[in-house]
């Protein structure tokens, strides 16, 4: 059965600890640069830079982590927090990013919220 | 409290800064275009979602002979429409419509989340997927349908479908009373996607 990566991938997700939010039946942004940090995730498993599972493992590993940290306020939660996290990295593991070139980015983040 | 985690008044200014440093350096680097995001998201915002199944469910409240079709040729029926490509193939092969009718209510349920007819209804809410909400739904349908905030009368039949990789069910609503005078198109922002799974019913805005 022909089945388009996109419907595969977040498919996948359903039910799992890494199911995405979604709203009336669609992916839910809180802002662009969710929908920014989805999108590119999706775009480099698509194009086969990495599996789609071993960044859902990044993804769960990232969501468990933040859980343990906060084991009763959840109020600052933000699953694309974790997203951008586990995406970062990714791009490293696999060598598309190097983690220096990851350290600038850092800083821009840093420097932007300052 | 680890630092990685640390609160920050500012979490979404250094959030989006941190993604837009990392598309810029990709694009740099030629592994993607400044299309991609776009184009890959296209695939959720305008090809498969509940704005299809919407389509469908107003053209059926508009034209009782398609509706008769739908319902005995689901696949078919879809492929007469201007719908993205796979909507009748693919994973909407198997997909069957059940219609509601004056005493008589639909509602579907799924074992597998990768069995929900998600080319016409989008992605499944959370509670879908609940073990509890499945079992529940298929011993005590009305009961379960009650908490929805849908009580169904006891003159009213209840039908419970159980998609499968074999077949994947969805429900064509009833038209809402006093929709007469409006278009197709206004029509199909009435449809919801909890309408077309069961657990609600279409009503005029």
């Amino acid at each position: 059965m022909l089945t388009q990566f996109e419907h595969f991938a977040v498919t996948e997700m359903m039910g799992k600890p890494d199911s995405p939010p979604r709203a009336n039946g669609t992916l839910c942004f809180g802002s662009d640069w969710e929908r920014t940090s989805f999108g590119i995730a999706l775009a480099l498993a698509k194009e086969g830079y990495f599996e789609w599972d071993d960044f859902r493992d990044e993804l769960i590993a990232s969501i468990r982590a933040w859980e343990d940290d906060h084991p009763s306020d959840y109020s600052s939660w933000n699953y694309y927090e974790q997203f951008l996290t586990a995406l970062e990295s990714a791009v490293v593991k696999t060598n598309l990013l190097t983690t220096s070139e990851l350290r600038e980015i850092f800083d821009l983040g840093n420097q932007a919220s300052q | 409290m680890s630092e990685r985690f640390k609160y920050r008044e500012d979490r979404e200014v250094y959030s989006a800064a941190r993604v837009r440093a990392l598309e810029a350096l990709l694009i740099k680097k030629g592994i993607i275009t400044d299309r991609t995001v776009d184009t890959v998201l296209e695939f959720f915002e305008t090809k498969m979602g509940p704005f299809n199944g919407a389509k469908i469910v107003a053209r059926a409240w508009v034209d009782p002979a398609f509706k008769e079709r739908l319902v005995a040729d689901t696949p078919k029926a879809i492929a007469e429409l201007d719908l993205p490509d796979g909507m009748a193939g693919a994973e909407g092969e198997h997909m069957r419509a059940v219609a509601n009718a004056p005493g008589l209510h639909n509602l579907i349920i799924c074992t597998l989340c990768s069995c929900y007819p998600w080319p016409v209804l989008g992605l499944p809410p959370y509670w879908y997927k609940d073990p509890t909400f499945r079992s529940r739904a298929a011993r005590e349908p009305r009961a379960v349908l009650a908490e929805f905030g849908l009580p169904i009368s006891k003159d009213v039949e209840v039908k419970v479908w159980d998609s499968s990789a074999q077949i994947r069910w969805f429900v064509v609503p009833e038209r809402p009373a006093g929709t007469e005078g409006l278009s197709e198109t206004e029509l199909e922002a009435l449809v919801t996607p909890e309408a077309m799974m069961g657990v609600a019913v279409a009503k005029a805005a």
